[in-house]
């Protein structure tokens, strides 16, 4: 096949982006690296397994599901809607960080990262997880299913899994809505 | 490789009036011509009854038969049954089969095994075509010994066997009799030509222990194996067995020598072994002797193999082609790589690959609906799982996409349609 230039607009963490001449067969991670310099969506396997590639996509229905962004093509998400990890933490005008998202407050207060690869993976994932539950509550009873259910896909090399799994429980728990019975 | 379809044809005709002339039909005596025929290539030893020897042929030929397919679950004892076959009369199951007394053959002796395999008749009831005796009718005496040497020295096991959960009249077992008069024959056709040593001994590993027609070859309205289309394909379950003929291999590109190499490693050039091909590899094949792999190719393609086809040129509409591009560069490049040429370890390649290349799209559209589960493959090798796409493209999308892959790769129509890919979608099955 020929390689062709396609021009790409999509909406990434809340803002326009594009149109970007870029070729057609570029992978989304390659396009959020070298031409958005988004740099903290992570490479790690390259063939769809570990997951710390993943982006957010919003659709239409207000639902949102992981994407692996290493093995989809960035022309996927044409005229899509994306968050990536640097959309989550509120920021100023200026772009500083002013507030973490409360995922990413509770992987800092559980210490839920060690080399902290793979932890854009799992804030995606866990955003998703709680946002699902926010449309579709569970039962306490059904709760640490449904959050290794959330997780599970994702590695982590250095094992933390525990404490990421309890500090989205905690997130989960504290958040009103998410947990029918939920005291 | 039990297929439901199948049972369903051959049960179905035994409910039919129909049957009533069949029985009539003139009645074979039973000797098997094969056995003779086949002789030069079996029971390599004459080993003596209950000798090492003769326990150790059995076990390879066990694996040869595949009888683990069937008869041993992924988490069960082996040979102790238990594989479900589901069917829309019900659910089979497959037996135990370890020396157990109770529940196995233990009670058996070798005559009672070598007419369960010959004739597909127990010492207490006719057995369902579903176990492939059409096949193994032709197994010599000496390697029906030799298996049956091996499986009483496994460690008897007391589960029961499942019942078979069937309908009626689908439940009565001794309609098999009438079944078995026109349709057991004593020998297969063969769709290849040959004379030779390897071909024969080939032709009865292919034929008596691989059961290669039982899923390859299409069955008549009674849901016997037609015999004069041996081998040309044929959609039995949700991934159809496609055509192994020799004009059929070259056709999609297949060459003895990656035939062979896919039979022992479950991955060749043209792609890699999935559906109900991936057990076969996986609990048979794999275990075959190089000489012997060689033997079934050698008769699988013929003494004088066809020329691997090229794959043809195709003009196609260009917006249809440019749609399933996109799609492709989007959802498949990432593992299947931009220019088709898969990645090792990942992904197998859609350049040349014979699913692809297949005239019958059925099992392309399957496998992109559906996906594949991860497998583990011979050695070290494995590949992970591919993901449907039944949830993510609709019948148009995954239509374009198959066009796509069918002109630049496959040297195929790009005439797939959304009703296609509608028709294929799964209703019920496991993803």
């Amino acid at each position: 096949m020929s390689m062709t230039i396609h021009p790409i607009t999509m909406h990434i963490n809340g803002k326009p982006v594009g149109p970007v001449p870029v070729p057609e067969g570029i992978m989304m991670i390659d396009f959020l690296h070298e031409y958005l310099d988004l740099t903290g969506s992570r490479l790690g396997c390259g063939q769809g397994i570990c997951r710390a590639c993943v982006v957010i996509l919003d659709k239409p229905d207000g639902s949102s599901e992981e994407v692996r962004s290493c093995i989809t093509g960035a022309h996927f998400f044409e005229g899509k809607k994306v968050r990536t990890i640097e959309g989550h933490a509120q920021r100023n005008e200026q772009g500083e960080v002013v507030a973490l998202s409360p995922i990413q407050q509770k992987f800092l207060e559980h210490y839920s990262f060690q080399c902290g690869y793979c932890t854009p993976g799992f804030v995606n994932a866990a955003t998703v997880l709680v946002e699902k539950l926010k449309r579709q509550p569970v039962t306490k009873a059904q709760l640490d299913d449904t959050i290794t259910e959330g997780l599970n896909d994702h590695i982590c090399r250095c094992t933390g899994y525990v404490r990421y799994f309890e500090a989205v429980k905690e997130v989960v728990l504290s958040t009103p809505g998410l947990v029918k019975d939920a005291k | 490789m039990i297929q439901s379809k199948y049972l369903r044809r051959a049960l179905a005709g035994l409910a039919l009036p129909v049957l009533a002339a069949t029985l009539l039909a003139a009645c074979d005596s039973g000797s098997s011509s094969s056995a003779a025929a086949s002789a030069q290539g079996a029971g390599q030893s004459q080993a003596k009854p209950g000798s090492a020897d003769q326990i150790a042929l059995g076990r390879y030929l066990a694996k040869a038969a595949d009888c683990a397919a069937c008869h041993t679950t992924a988490t069960g004892a082996p040979f102790a049954g238990g594989v479900e076959l589901a069917s829309p009369f019900g659910k089979f199951y497959g037996s135990n089969i370890t020396p157990d007394k109770e529940h196995g053959i233990g009670k058996w002796n070798a005559d009672q095994f070598y007419k369960a395999l010959h004739d597909g008749v127990t010492p207490d009831k006719h057995l369902y075509p579903a176990m492939p005796y059409t096949s193994y009718r032709s197994m010599t005496r000496a390697d029906t010994d030799a298996i049956y040497a091996y499986l009483m020295q496994q460690k008897p096991v007391a589960v029961p066997t499942r019942a078979a959960d069937l309908s009626f009249p689908y439940n009565m077992r001794f309609g098999m009799m009438f079944w078995n008069v026109p349709f057991l024959k004593n020998q297969l056709t063969d769709a290849s030509s040959g004379k030779s040593a390897m071909w024969l001994r080939g032709q009865y590993l292919s034929n008596a222990l691989g059961h290669c027609a039982e899923c390859h070859t299409p069955r008549g309205a009674f849901g016997q194996l037609d015999l004069s289309k041996s081998l040309t394909g044929a959609a039995l379950g949700r991934v159809a067995a496609p055509n192994i003929t020799p004009a059929g291999l070259a056709a999609v590109g297949w060459t003895a020598a990656d035939l062979q190499t896919f039979f022992a490693t479950g991955i060749a050039p043209q792609g890699s072994a999935y559906g109900e091909m991936f057990p076969v590899v996986h609990l048979s094949t794999q275990y075959l002797s190089k000489d012997d792999l060689t033997a079934v190719t050698t008769y699988l393609m013929g003494d004088q193999p066809l020329p691997p086809q090229p794959v043809k040129t195709i003009n196609a509409d260009a917006m249809e082609l440019d749609a399933g591009k996109r799609l492709y560069t989007a959802v498949c490049a990432g593992c299947h790589g931009f220019q088709g040429d898969g990645k090792p370890h990942v992904a197998v390649a859609m350049k040349g690959n014979s699913t692809v290349r297949n005239a019958d799209p059925h099992n392309l559209i399957v496998a992109m609906l559906d996906g594949i589960e991860a497998q583990k493959f011979p050695g070290t090798e494995s590949l992970q799982d591919m993901p449907g796409f039944a949830g993510q493209l609709n019948d148009k999308e995954l239509a374009q996409l198959s066009n796509f892959l069918r002109a630049t790769w496959g040297g195929q129509p790009a005439s797939i349609t959304a009703d296609q890919v509608k028709a294929l979608r799964m209703t019920t099955a496991a993803h």
